[in-house]
């Protein structure tokens, strides 16, 4: 089906279209500028009218957040619906089901879904659950942080075999880009320890997390590959840990002119100062500014929102501590060779004054970064909070009025450990356009596919708002943008209406996007001695039954072939 | 005051689950003509009951529903009741009294599973046993009875007060295991045996009159008390828990 959408009042920041009333052609899933002959008119009546949102940085599938499933059926009371006609019933608030994910994040108006932490083994299961995901196309990081053949050939100073280790995984598991979590801390916790920020070397391997950042990141702009190094940093959560994190921005090269070269996510948890929970306070103000030194960092929010959630995430130790804090239940999983992971149900509390100075850390962030391209918006859902809090936290950013208010429901004290209440900034239409769509795009190398924007070619993706920026002051009525930007008129994804108010009208509509550089022969592992060794002598699976297969676990294959430097 | 008696009719297969959520003094006070899933079949509630109804209602507080015949396949009977009361002449199946926020229910025969599951409010008395889970929350929920009480004539199964947060059981009978577990507060009282009782306990306060087999290591021995003729040894605990107030006073024990 073609589509005209009349009366579109545009923001497209990529094309610097900025709130224009015009009309849009979709024609076999691609935008036109020819109107198309038999199309369906659809009247935007000023409304609102984005690309499809992206989701640079959640956890929607893989065996990480199925376990999180598994350990709190209470979450499973939460978010209940019942089947609908051409919708499935769903279950779940902070873990839904993988329908319920897909059914809201269409309501949301987003069409590109980045799952943020694959660990390479349990790659199968994490395609079975994007499979079901029927309306958003995935893209999935895949796990490098504890990889003994990677930590080896780093630590010889082989990049290029690093390079070649790289590729053939990715090829294998499907995976779109590097995601290192708490790089080399995977490996410490199997001996039940931790790495201590950067610079000290880890026994065994006789490498840094330093040096291995900037292996893998040399490693990773070889390979050409569409996304740059996905890094979350050593020391996530820890009072003080503010250094660590400026530090490892320090050591990022500026490498690549159409992106960054290092994306570091969920920088909230990482901007932390104070010497213990007594004296926990917001640094913020030192982040931002290094980032707006470097073009060549992108970070994310991490926004932590109140309410209950669950935290998951491949960075072992961290979930230990936290258990510790909470004395709730907890799980931790070592994948052999490869990574580890931890899951852990919180709650986000007003009256809790760490958990005050979270949620303010998150937008302070926002805020004082000056280039929105460079800071985007997520929660690491489920981390921080459920992605379906992104409108709340597009109304605080937008509106200063609103955040006043919130501010005043928190902890008393949190006053004087924060900068928030001293932020101005009222964000626009267009930031917010960036920091959920253009940006991201343009983070993970999705521009030339036609994602993130509204030009010529563009991929079909398009969300209306029922927000008429006209007749709309965002820095008072915060409460309707809210409103607004919780459910779209209309959600398209490639050219086929996914959703309309709040009905979900489509099924079937997921790729998976996954890259395979090309290596040349010399550096094809398959036939690596040392590679078919490790899975010889270590593996608990054979390297033949290790790689996903493409026919059967994918359901619509979008292979990225790049050309690489090797 | 107005009386409604629901008759269980005879060919009404015993191995299908009948969900009744509608058997309820705030639904049949106003009308007798609702609903109930005979399986997966919805079916009105006189196509499975004989219905006999006395008298008028001035509300759910004036009702009084008479269950007869061997309901053990009836599940969600009162489930969400306000008030009024309801008698099981036989047994009564799964989740029966769930979400209860006051009214009685009386049970001559045992009851299912999950009795009285997350209630705030009322009285459950079962004269005969009850089945697991009795007077606990629901999976991986944090709050369970949060008050009202219940009474068990008989035995209870396993997770008997698990999560328990206010409100009194007591069980006439013997427990099965980990009764209390979690218990955050609230009384249980087993006048019976028990297997394990009160694991990771928080607050509340728990009497075991007869006999702890494999008593947890993670209670601390305080004293001892005489309670109604019996002589109880008193621990707190469980210290396997970090700031643990619960007190747990037992007859005789074997530890693990």
């Amino acid at each position: 089906m073609d589509y005209i959408i009349n009366n579109a009042y545009v923001v497209d920041p990529i094309n610097k279209i900025s709130g224009e009333i015009r009309d849009i052609f979709v024609s076999n899933g691609r935008i036109t500028d020819e109107e198309p002959k038999g199309a369906e008119v659809i009247d935007a009546g000023g409304c609102l009218t984005l690309p499809g949102g992206i989701d640079s940085h959640t956890h929607i599938c893989g065996t990480k957040v199925n376990f999180g499933r598994y350990m709190s059926p209470e979450d499973m009371r939460a978010g209940r619906a019942p089947r609908r006609k051409g919708m499935r019933a769903v279950s779940g608030y902070s873990i839904p089901t993988t329908y319920g994910n897909s059914y809201r994040y269409a309501l949301m108006g987003y069409t590109t879904l980045t799952e943020g932490a694959m660990a390479p083994l349990e790659a199968r299961h994490t395609h079975e659950e994007f499979k079901h995901t029927p309306l958003q196309d995935g893209l999935i990081l895949t796990l490098f942080d504890g990889d003994w053949g990677l930590m080896r050939a780093v630590a010889s100073g082989d990049i290029k075999r690093a390079a070649a280790l790289i590729a053939w995984r990715l090829d294998a598991v499907k995976g779109y880009g590097v995601k290192l979590t708490n790089p080399l801390g995977a490996e410490m916790w199997s001996w039940g320890k931790n790495v201590e920020c950067i610079r000290k070397p880890i026994p065994d391997f006789d490498l840094s997390p330093a040096e291995y950042i900037k292996g893998v990141i040399e490693a990773n702009e070889m390979l050409g590959l569409p996304h740059s190094v996905h890094l979350h940093c050593n020391n996530l959560g820890k009072p003080g840990n503010y250094t660590c994190t400026i530090g490892t921005m320090g050591l990022v090269p500026d490498l690549n002119e159409k992106r960054q070269t290092c994306y570091l996510t969920h920088v909230q948890f990482h901007s932390y100062g104070g010497t213990g929970w007594n004296d926990f306070c917001s640094k913020s103000e030192p982040v931002a500014n290094t980032v707006n030194l470097r073009p060549q960092i992108t970070i994310d929010m991490g926004q932590v929102m109140f309410g209950r959630t669950t935290t998951m995430t491949a960075d072992g130790p961290m979930e230990f501590n936290l258990y510790r804090l909470h004395q709730d239940k907890w799980s931790n999983h070592d994948v052999e060779l490869e990574t580890a992971s931890g899951v852990i149900p919180v709650i986000y509390r007003r009256k809790n004054l760490v958990n005050s100075i979270m949620w303010a850390i998150g937008l302070e962030l926002a805020l004082q970064v000056k280039n929105p391209w460079q800071c985007l918006l997520t929660t690491d859902n489920p981390n921080g909070a459920p992605f379906v809090k992104y409108p709340e936290i597009i109304g605080l950013l937008m509106s200063k009025e609103y955040r006043d208010r919130e501010f005043a429901t928190v902890h008393p004290k949190t006053g004087t450990r924060v900068i928030l209440p001293s932020l101005d900034r009222e964000m626009t239409f267009e930031e917010i356009a960036v920091m959920t769509r253009a940006g991201q795009a343009r983070a993970l190398g999705l521009i030339d596919r036609g994602k993130g924007h509204l030009g010529l070619g563009a991929e079909g993706d398009i969300a209306i708002y029922p927000i008429k920026p006209d007749k709309i002051d965002p820095s008072k009525q915060y409460a309707e943008i809210i409103r607004g930007f919780a459910q779209t008129k209309y959600t398209m994804k490639l050219g086929v209406m996914i959703s309309k108010e709040d009905e979900i009208v489509a099924d079937n509509q997921n790729r998976t996007f996954w890259c395979s550089p090309k290596v040349p022969e010399a550096y094809d592992m398959s036939k690596d001695p040392d590679l078919i060794r490790t899975f010889d002598r270590y593996y608990s699976i054979r390297m033949e039954n290790y790689a996903v297969d493409e026919d059967y676990y994918l359901t619509k294959s979008m292979k990225i072939e790049t050309e690489t430097t090797l | 005051m107005r009386r409604i008696t629901l008759i269980l009719r005879e060919e009404v297969d015993p191995y299908l689950p009948i969900e009744a959520e509608s058997i309820c003094p705030e639904t049949l006070s106003k009308r007798v003509d609702v609903t109930v899933f005979v399986g997966n079949e919805e079916k009105k509630l006189k196509d499975v009951f004989d219905i006999r109804v006395d008298g008028e209602a001035a509300g759910p507080a004036a009702t009084e529903i008479i269950l007869v015949g061997d309901c053990h396949q009836v599940k969600r009977v009162g489930e969400y009741m306000t008030d009024g009361k309801i008698i099981v002449d036989g047994d009564v199946g799964m989740h029966c009294g769930d979400f209860m926020n006051g009214g009685t229910i009386e049970i001559l025969g045992n009851a299912g599973d999950w009795l009285g599951r997350e209630m705030l409010d009322g009285k459950i008395i079962c004269h005969g046993n009850a089945g697991n889970y009795c007077g606990s929350g629901y999976r991986g929920g944090r709050k369970g009875v949060r008050g009202g009480e219940i009474f068990v004539a008989g035995n209870v199964g396993d997770y008997c007060a698990e999560c328990l947060f206010g409100g009194v059981i007591h069980v006439k009978g013997d427990a099965g295991i980990h009764a209390g577990s979690n218990m955050k507060g609230g009384k249980l009282l087993i006048e019976g045996d028990c297997l394990m009782p009160c694991g990771d306990m928080f607050a509340g306060e728990a009497t075991v009159y007869g006999h702890v087999t494999d008593f947890l290591p993670t209670f601390k021995e305080t004293g001892t008390i005489i309670e109604d003729g019996h002589h109880l040894t008193v621990f707190q605990g469980d210290v396997a828990h970090r700031n643990a107030k619960g007190t747990l006073r037992v007859g005789s024990f074997d530890r693990i």
